[in-house]
């Protein structure tokens, strides 16, 4: 489900089957994890 | 359906995080895949994909004017016919492009039957330049063109229904669809580069920028548009309707309240009799299209 | 082979000879014998192109533009207020460096409305980035448009052009014409070989946007291209006068300025009365020239120079104004002879439709050898 909604393109399936964003690519609007029907993805706000 | 066709739409481009329009831009190269000319026309899609020297599209692409992207394609298709080419043609064009300034090109295009298909990525309002009103713009949504204030609602008019002028002009497919069911977005757009002659699609793309809600919210929004009856998904073939999607209605408020753009009906009081207009509107949809799903618990639809 | 025939035949046969792929035009007076013409060649099979009938100007452009961009040669045609509905689609197309060839039948502008010919047309767009030429008759209109798509695919240039011929005067007059064969035509001119295209096979995008760091960039190449038309045409004019007998090297043409004291400067339609004009004055002992400007966009301002660094006075003959200023092309002559002391007299003249005549030209020389020019000749000031 992410990897299909990200407006970015910038998640990719990794061989154990996690999803994972590409960092240098997310925007971090949090699509993904609204979305998620089993909540695997959580959002971190960046501290500087 | 092509193979690893998100490739086709390139990482890194500048649209605002949880951008409605570039989650459509993914799921056109999905459903069309390499072998497509896009012809765009100016608007966010166009701005946040290619600032020169990058362009974010894996397959050619044009950019010519604000209103002319029918036009330009009209222009693509006889020269792909002329040298016995296949690949296939998709205008694309936000709202603003589409259902106004466009408006000339598109009926020409579409009254001369070029097999081509226009998608038009629907966020209500001409976001590019700074959220101002256009044809799309929903009855009573505050836009910096048509603000709420003291002596005004917002926007005074309803959507234009292009949808179904399109289907005026004898186009054999048309559609509409949203973002929140991205599959069905796919589904239809391939349909439609698939059938002869020019087909549209027009897709509801939520605008968190523009409507004021958080980008994370953006499909959560997108499916509160048509559990309220306010954005319908259905097909056209040859001007009559055959599927439509139906649902357990909501009431419109659950859809407002989430919009900073709909404040203005619920701050500093409620606006009942705005509020009910805009009810009447999702229940003539409702009526027109048939999108009222009865439960047997249940034997009226929900309308406050 | 010589015929007797309309302009507007002449050039739809031209342009069909050519063969484009793709024509996408809107009918206006006085263009509508070209557009028909190539119509009928179509329905007839005569011609092999995708017509498309737009509706607009501004679509018949718009269109023009996606098929060149997809690699076909196209063809449009306008005028006057079908131009200048086309105004924004000019400054893409050349900006996009797509070699459409354009034929315009000059008209005068609304308001008021009118018909009937001057050159505002083509001149109120001679900064958008096409070549323009002027046809003095229907033979150079003719020829011009096999030259225009040479000189406009040439790769060191790839802009578009405007073959620009006076309406009705030209458009819709009879004349001899000798008219190239198919196979002449071929000769002349290649097939289309387009540097760029759209094509799935190689992707690419047109018409991005340019920020602040590259559009300077992008805006000095675009000139560049136009003036290494120059040779562009130089070299394509010159072949045709191989080829065929009719030498277009030239930006600029003589006629009997070798000695003479006051040049007239023209363009157009114009040019054929004045050198009747110069003729009798000629015989009448007075030594008076005309220097034709057949290539407006580039501007031959060297060639100018060199033309005219003998006369004592030049008289600029403007079928536009740029109102609140002079005419366009007095302007530019003047800049083209900043430095040198002869007087450039400048007369707006044949708006809208205005005839000129002989004694008009003649009438005209008398007042710039008396020093009096930058004005509105033939002015009825009972109807003022």
């Amino acid at each position: 489900m992410c990897k299909t909604i990200c407006p970015e393109g910038c998640i990719e399936e990794s061989e154990e089957e996690f999803f994972i964003p590409d960092e240098t690519y997310c925007k971090g609007c949090g699509m993904c994890a609204e979305e998620c029907p089993s909540e695997a993805i959580t959002m971190e706000k960046e501290e500087k | 359906m092509a193979e690893a066709s998100c490739e086709l739409f390139d990482c890194g481009h500048r649209a605002c995080g949880g951008c409605g329009a570039a989650l459509v831009s993914r799921l056109i190269l999905k459903a069309t895949g390499k072998d497509t000319i896009i012809v765009s026309a100016t608007g966010c899609m166009e701005v946040f994909t290619t600032p020169y020297p990058e362009t974010a599209w894996k397959v050619p692409w044009i950019h010519s004017l604000f209103e002319n992207n029918s036009a330009v394609a009209s222009g693509i298709c006889a020269s792909l016919k002329k040298q016995g080419r296949t690949e296939k043609v998709v205008a694309i064009g936000g709202d603003g492009s589409t259902f106004d300034i466009g408006m000339l090109c598109l009926s020409g295009a579409f009254e001369r039957g070029h097999d081509f298909t226009y998608i038009c990525y629907d966020n209500e309002a001409y976001m590019n330049t700074g959220i101002q009103r256009s044809g799309a713009t929903p009855y009573d949504a505050s836009t910096t063109t048509s603000p709420a204030g003291k002596c005004s609602k917002g926007n005074s008019r309803p959507k234009k229904d292009l949808p179904q002028i399109l289907a005026a002009h004898g186009a054999p497919y048309v559609a509409t669809a949203s973002i929140a069911y991205p599959s069905d977005v796919v589904k239809k757009i391939e349909k439609a580069i698939n059938t002869p002659g020019p087909c549209y699609v027009q897709i509801h793309a939520p605008c968190c920028t523009g409507w004021g809600f958080e980008g994370e919210k953006t499909l959560a929004i997108g499916k509160l548009a048509i559990e309220t009856g306010l954005w319908v998904n259905f097909e056209m073939e040859d001007g009559v309707v055959t599927r439509v999607k139906k649902v357990v209605r909501k009431p419109v408020e659950t859809y407002l309240k989430e919009q900073k753009r709909f404040r203005h009906l619920f701050k500093p009081k409620v606006n009942a009799e705005e509020i009910a207009k805009i009810q009447a509107i999702a229940d003539k949809n409702a009526v027109k299209y048939g999108t009222d799903l009865k439960l047997k618990s249940k034997p009226d639809p929900v309308i406050p | 082979m010589l015929e007797i025939t309309e302009g507007s035949h002449a050039v739809a046969k031209a342009v069909k000879m050519s063969r484009p792929q793709v024509i996408a035009a809107y009918p206006i007076t006085p263009q509508t014998h070209i557009v028909e013409t190539l119509a009928d060649m179509v329905a007839d099979c005569e011609l092999d192109a995708e017509y498309i009938t737009v509706e607009s100007e501004f679509s018949a452009l718009s269109a023009c533009l996606g098929a060149s961009a997809a690699g076909s040669r196209t063809y449009s045609a306008t005028t006057s207020q079908g131009l200048a509905l086309m105004f924004e689609v000019c400054f893409n197309v050349s900006g996009m460096r797509l070699p459409i060839i354009m034929t315009i039948a000059n008209r005068a502008l609304g308001a008021p409305l009118s018909i009937w010919n001057d050159q505002q047309d083509s001149i109120s767009l001679r900064d958008c980035g096409w070549l323009q030429f002027y046809a003095e008759d229907n033979q150079e209109a003719t020829d011009l448009h096999y030259i225009a798509y040479k000189v406009a695919e040439n790769p060191d240039v790839l802009l578009p052009a405007f073959v620009c011929f006076d309406g009705f005067i030209l458009s819709h007059t009879y004349e001899p014409v000798d008219m190239l064969s198919q196979g002449d035509v071929d000769r002349y001119l290649p097939p289309y070989k387009p540097v760029q295209r759209l094509d799935a096979a190689d992707p690419i995008s047109f018409g991005m946007y340019a920020t602040p760091e590259y559009y300077l960039e992008f805006r000095y190449e675009h000139d560049q291209a136009m003036k290494r038309a120059k040779n562009a045409i130089h070299k394509a004019g010159k072949e045709f006068g191989e080829m065929f007998g009719r030498d277009y090297s030239a930006l600029v043409e003589g006629y009997r300025l070798e000695d003479a004291d006051t040049a007239i400067i023209a363009m157009g339609s114009i040019c054929g009365t004045v050198k009747d004009a110069v003729d009798e004055m000629r015989t009448a002992g007075k030594k008076v020239g005309l220097l034709k400007i057949r290539c407006f966009r580039p501007f031959p301002a060297e060639e100018i120079r060199d033309a005219l660094s003998q006369v004592k006075r030049i008289a600029v003959l403007d079928k536009n104004i740029s109102v609140g200023a002079k005419g366009a092309v007095a302007i530019e002559v003047k800049d083209a002879l900043y430095g040198k002391t002869i007087p450039v007299l400048g007369y707006i003249l044949g708006l809208g439709g205005r005839d000129v005549r002989i004694s008009d030209v003649k009438k005209i020389v008398s007042l710039a050898e008396d020093g009096k020019g930058d004005q509105f000749y033939g002015l009825r000031t009972e109807v003022l």
